[in-house]
């Protein structure tokens, strides 16, 4: 069975095209703002890496033809939610440990208890939308977008959703900069995936995902498994073959988790701009195992 | 369907392998003992279910990764696998990752690298595997990941999947659960009248899944369904509807009626409004059925995210045994629970074939697994 994303949302300082993201990062956009999105209600108590996270979930189901203003479109026990995120509550989790060394447990709050667990966004994003299908949180550092995506597909294919909504979305704080060494995305992307077969909104098909020891050995074979890539999203410029476009996403502070889904929702904006050649997505680097990811518009007359 | 489960492995408060944690429970042993790595005046809540591992004074980083580290290995040891994973895909199931190293980072200035919040180099470093993935799905973590484990074999992705479950204290679980605890609950006791609440634990646990047995390995028990679903209700009490809805889905998938099934290891956390839950659901899932209901955390604790994992090592070896630990510290039941065969006092001996493991997490995060023994 093929798995096609069906739905995009996308959310940076200053963009929420993807097509956006095949072009440098905006200049002094100002920062995401979660209440002009959706409003102020249910926001009050999310971490920042929740409220971004509803957002994405908003304009990614609506895009899929999921969510309208009557709510839900389909059973939501057949939507599930995947979300990859590295950095979401650290923040929560240093305040607390800081309070607690200054004035003991009375001074922390009790509405922090929910976003103390790592899997906050993704139960939030469940219950403001009804989605009762497979919930799950991707905490697998630099490769998790990806891996989100990889593991949404594959509860598409087993059957046990219809839909998967993965989100990637890392906020920018005190924290989340010390632990990066830098400015962190304070944003992310969304897609929605289905079955391709059927599906009038299916805009790229994901190909094979591949697994190895290095980002050379996952291009080598993303190469050889999917011949005929002329896009290229990595950080490492040295792997794209001469003629082939390098998107490196960069110039938007760490992105984390969010990466490897706001490499999807680029190769979304490279469909649109009418592109039919696969893209390829590779995430990793030293020290960690690297994944790598094909993706296929669907053109203009399949 | 059903997939063989040939290795196991898993340390607790009360025992460093899946053999001495279930001796443990049948002998009553607990692990509830007071503060070993938190300041205690910070803290109206005096006691913890934790390992005890720590070398010197205070707290030190890195422990869950240890015991998730140790009960791979003796899983992929007991299926005869070696200490070379590279073929192998790991999936690890947490509530709180490598949070505590991230705690110590932030408060006292312990070196740590963010690239170490996910268990992934470290697996890497110790068995050289790359198709590593840590899941953040709170209590019921390690049953999710091995519905992914499960989906791997399905699909025909993998033939071997390594799926387990970690977990560590953090301060800060620990103590948003104080600062809310009004009278820090004394003992764990599930569904008892007067349970006050849950105490967490630490621990890690592992299988070894397969497509198909080794031939000439044994076999440890069989994995015949795992559900997985989300309450989409509230992000910390948990919701009938959904509760109910993955038991069942557990029970179809695995082609079993409420009569087949021998045992419940229940998730029988010890809060009021878990065990309530639980009981009201497993009455009107089993009526008409009568399987022996029982749960470790008493004596474990609250593992959080090796939960589901370590209460399903336990349905394994009360398959191979005969034997169903009780529940310690149950001596009134609460009324809804009141048809229930809940195991008390003493463990009691009746053949198990087939078993049921609930894991509910925050966040409405519900998993049910069904294992039985040899077909």
């Amino acid at each position: 069975m093929s798995v096609a994303i069906t739905g995009v949302g996308l959310l940076l300082p200053g963009l929420t095209d993807p097509q956006g993201l095949l072009g440098p990062a905006v200049p002094g956009a100002d920062p995401v703002d979660p209440a002009a999105l959706i409003g102020k209600k249910g926001l009050r108590y999310k971490d920042r890496a929740t409220q971004i996270g509803l957002c994405l979930a908003s304009a990614a189901l609506t895009d899929a033809g999921l969510l309208d203003a009557g709510g839900l479109t389909v059973p939501g026990e057949r939507v599930g939610v995947v979300v990859s995120t590295n950095l979401g509550n650290a923040d929560t989790v240093c305040r607390a440990v800081a309070t607690i060394a200054k004035e003991g447990t009375a001074g922390l709050s009790p509405m922090d208890t929910p976003n103390a667990s790592s899997n906050i966004t993704a139960s939030e994003t469940a219950i403001r939308f009804d989605l009762r299908g497979p919930n799950l949180t991707v905490c697998n550092g630099v490769t998790s977008g990806l891996d989100a995506v990889r593991w949404a597909a594959l509860t598409v294919r087993s059957g046990r959703a219809d839909h998967m909504l993965v989100l990637g979305v890392e906020p920018d704080n005190e924290v989340t900069r010390a632990l990066v060494g830098g400015p962190v995305v304070d944003g992310g992307a969304a897609v929605v995936l289905g079955r391709a077969a059927g599906s009038a909104r299916a805009e790229v098909t994901l190909g094979p995902t591949v697994r190895a020891a290095s980002l050379a050995a996952c291009a080598d074979e993303l190469t050889r498994t999917a011949p005929g890539g002329a896009g290229w999203f990595t950080d490492d410029p040295a792997l794209v073959p001469v003629g082939a476009e390098h998107f490196g996403l960069h110039g938007w502070g760490e992105c984390s988790g969010a990466l490897g889904v706001l490499q999807c929702a680029a190769a979304v904006g490279w469909a649109a701009t009418g592109r039919t050649e696969p893209v390829y997505a590779l995430l990793g680097g030293a020290g960690t195992a690297s994944t790598g990811l094909v993706l296929t518009p669907r053109g203009p007359s399949s | 369907m059903s997939f063989p489960i040939t290795g196991v492995g898993a340390v607790a408060s009360i025992g460093n392998t899946p053999d001495e944690i279930f001796a443990g429970l049948c002998a009553g042993r607990s692990g509830l003992a007071p503060l070993r790595g938190f300041d205690r005046e910070k803290f109206k809540a005096q006691q913890l279910f934790e390992i005890d591992d720590r070398s010197g004074e205070g707290d030190e980083p890195g422990r869950a990764t240890r015991f998730l580290v140790e009960a791979v290995r003796q899983a992929a040891a007991d299926a005869g696998l070696g200490e070379d994973l590279s073929g192998v895909p790991i999936l690890v199931g947490t509530g709180l990752r490598e949070l505590r190293s991230l705690e110590l980072w932030w408060r006292d200035g312990i070196p740590f690298d963010a690239a170490d919040l996910d268990f992934g180099p470290a697996l890497r470093e110790r068995f050289g595997a790359l198709d590593t993935h840590t899941f953040a799905n709170a209590c019921s973590a390690s049953l999710y990941a091995l519905a992914l484990g499960w989906d791997l074999l399905e699909q025909g992705e993998a033939d071997t999947v390594i799926v387990a479950g970690c977990d560590a204290v953090t301060e800060s679980m620990f103590g948003q659960a104080d600062r809310v605890q009004f009278d820090p609950p004394p003992a764990v006791r599930p569904f008892d009248r007067e349970r006050q609440g849950t105490i967490l634990g630490e621990g890690a646990a592992a299988v070894v899944l397969r497509r198909e047995a080794a031939p000439g390995r044994p076999v440890r028990g069989w994995l015949r369904s795992v559900a997985v679903n989300c309450d989409a209700r509230h992000p910390t009490a948990p919701d009938r509807e959904g509760i109910t809805a993955s038991v069942r889905q557990a029970h179809e998938t695995a082609k079993a009626a409420p009569g087949d099934i021998d045992l419940v290891l229940l998730h029988g956390t010890g809060t009021p409004v878990n065990d309530l839950m639980e009981a009201e659901v497993t009455a009107e899932v089993f009526a008409g059925a009568r399987p022996a209901l029982t749960g470790i955390k008493s004596q474990t604790g609250h593992t959080s995210g090796s939960a589901g994992l370590m209460s399903l090592l336990v349905a394994l070896s009360a398959i191979t045994s005969g034997r169903i630990p009780p529940i310690a510290g149950l001596s009134d039941p609460l009324p809804e629970a009141a048809g229930l065969r809940l195991v008390r006092d003493t463990p009691l001996a009746e053949p198990v074939g087939v078993a049921q493991v609930n894991g509910f997490g925050f966040g409405g995060v519900n998993a049910v697994a069904i294992v039985a023994g040899a077909a």
